[in-house]
């Protein structure tokens, strides 16, 4: 059997400690592609890109670095299961790898506590690893149950693409990256008319987020898919029970089940789906469920 | 009366991300995609970046400011031909008014959590026993003495 590669995951807040199901799934898939993930001790929060970012730039710089130190200690690059989290440290290592004062700024502060931020890893969101490393024609070889029929819509939202120097995954425009994941486990990807825009999570307004979020929703459900895949636990938290909320605000029935794209992933590898929680979704996968299960034979 | 105060602009040039106000040409580029401005009739991400051209400090830093409104999208980022990246400009405005205890209670109890947990999100009992349930290790308690040292004195605090 061939040596196993090597990466260090970040799951971050949202997957350890609100959807470890997805933490699961990443676990149970990347050893069958041939990754040993090396768990690093000592992450914190990445931290937060969007509130504690509006707090002070240049304390969420310096958190974001200290964990950046941590892989570099260890001399292995970064890799993140969240947009936020790849948000938060590929902007920070982007741009401290670039501006010698600001990382010297950070770096008198990451001193007090030992640290030291050198800028000799990457921070690559795992969407890119699946890509680039382990390439699409492998995760079909790894494939057990091809989804073969099943109609997969695929949202990227923000923070995936953008901003795209920074961010390094795909075209932030016409990106291909979640539909060639998905055509490699052998389900069918659709598009939809909002797949790049934002679910409004952030936006501090009470009456904006719920039309932003009504328009995605009703994209999505007018290609009548089996599930909506994403690639990002706060996208799905803003999806799962967020159609629960939009049904009561809208008197709406949105009702796609929602899935972390490494639970559809492992799903077609054969894995037990008790593995992979999707019994904690609100939106319950019952249909979809028999559908694998009947595939499965 | 509109307060024009010139010397505004040179505090938000020492922000980080700040000093890219003065690219701006006012061409609009970062309006036609911008999310806010989508859904909101008041947001428009040119008006605020020729507020701060304009010195108009009254305007941006203050209570319930519209900045809030701003989705963080990062499109007007990928669409500014000059540069300017409007978001950027919004963060260093956010931060001014962080200074100034303007923000909104959701950026303090984020740092509370982060700073007190070093987490965003709360482990629970469900939590506990859903890892159990999927053979996952227990979670580790983040080394939360290590980020005080690297935060701005008194950003955490309620009256910080």
């Amino acid at each position: 059997m061939a040596e196993m590669k090597k990466i260090a995951p970040f799951f971050g807040c949202m997957i350890n400690a609100k959807y470890p199901q997805f933490e699961s799934s990443v676990r149970q898939t990347m050893p069958l592609l041939g990754y040993e993930l090396v768990d690093l001790d000592g992450f914190t929060c990445c931290p937060d890109p969007i509130y504690f970012q509006a707090a002070d730039k240049l304390s969420w710089l310096s958190i974001a670095a200290r964990n950046i130190a941590l892989a570099e200690e260890a001399e292995i690059d970064l890799v993140t299961c969240c947009s936020g989290c790849t948000s938060s440290l590929a902007e920070a290592n982007h741009t401290l790898k670039r501006d010698e004062k600001l990382r010297e700024k950070v770096n008198e502060r990451l001193g007090k506590i030992g640290k030291e931020f050198k800028g000799t890893v990457n921070v690559r969101h795992i969407a890119t690893v699946m890509r680039d490393d382990v390439g699409y024609e492998k995760i079909t070889e790894t494939v057990k149950i091809p989804l073969d029929g099943f109609k997969v819509v695929f949202h990227y939202g923000c923070h995936l693409l953008k901003p795209a120097e920074i961010m390094n995954v795909d075209d932030p425009v016409n990106p291909v990256i979640l539909e060639n994941l998905i055509k490699a486990i052998g389900a069918e990807p659709l598009s939809h008319r909002e797949k790049i825009n934002c679910c409004g999570k952030s936006c501090m307004n009470e009456d904006m987020p719920p039309k932003m979020m009504f328009d995605i929703l009703s994209s999505v459900e007018n290609e009548k898919p089996d599930c909506l895949c994403l690639i990002c636990p706060t996208c799905f938290d803003q999806y799962d029970i967020g159609q629960i909320k939009m049904n009561r605000v809208f008197d709406k029935k949105f009702e796609t089940p929602v899935v972390y794209y490494f639970q559809l992933l492992a799903l077609a590898q054969g894995i037990n789906p008790d593995l992979i929680g999707l019994k904690w979704h609100k939106i319950k996968p019952k249909a979809f469920l028999e559908k694998i299960a009947a595939l499965a034979g | 009366m509109v307060k024009v105060d010139l010397k505004f602009r040179d505090r938000l040039a020492e922000m980080i991300g700040g000093e890219l106000h003065n690219l701006c040409y006012q061409c609009g580029s970062c309006v036609a995609d911008c999310a806010a401005a989508r859904y909101s009739d008041e947001f428009n991400p040119r008006l605020i970046v020729l507020k701060t051209l304009l010195g108009m400090e009254d305007d941006l830093i203050k209570p319930d400011s519209l900045i809030w409104e701003c989705t963080n999208c990062f499109t007007c980022f990928e669409r500014c031909p000059q540069g300017v990246k409007p978001i950027e400009v919004i963060i260093a405005l956010k931060n001014m008014m962080h200074d100034r205890k303007f923000s909104p209670d959701a950026v303090k109890s984020i740092i509370t959590s982060v700073v007190e947990t070093g987490r965003t999100a709360i482990v629970n009992d469900t939590v506990k026993r859903r890892r159990e349930e999927l053979g996952l290790p227990p979670l580790k308690k983040p080394p939360v003495d290590e980020l005080l040292p690297l935060m701005k004195p008194g950003m955490e605090g309620s009256d910080g």
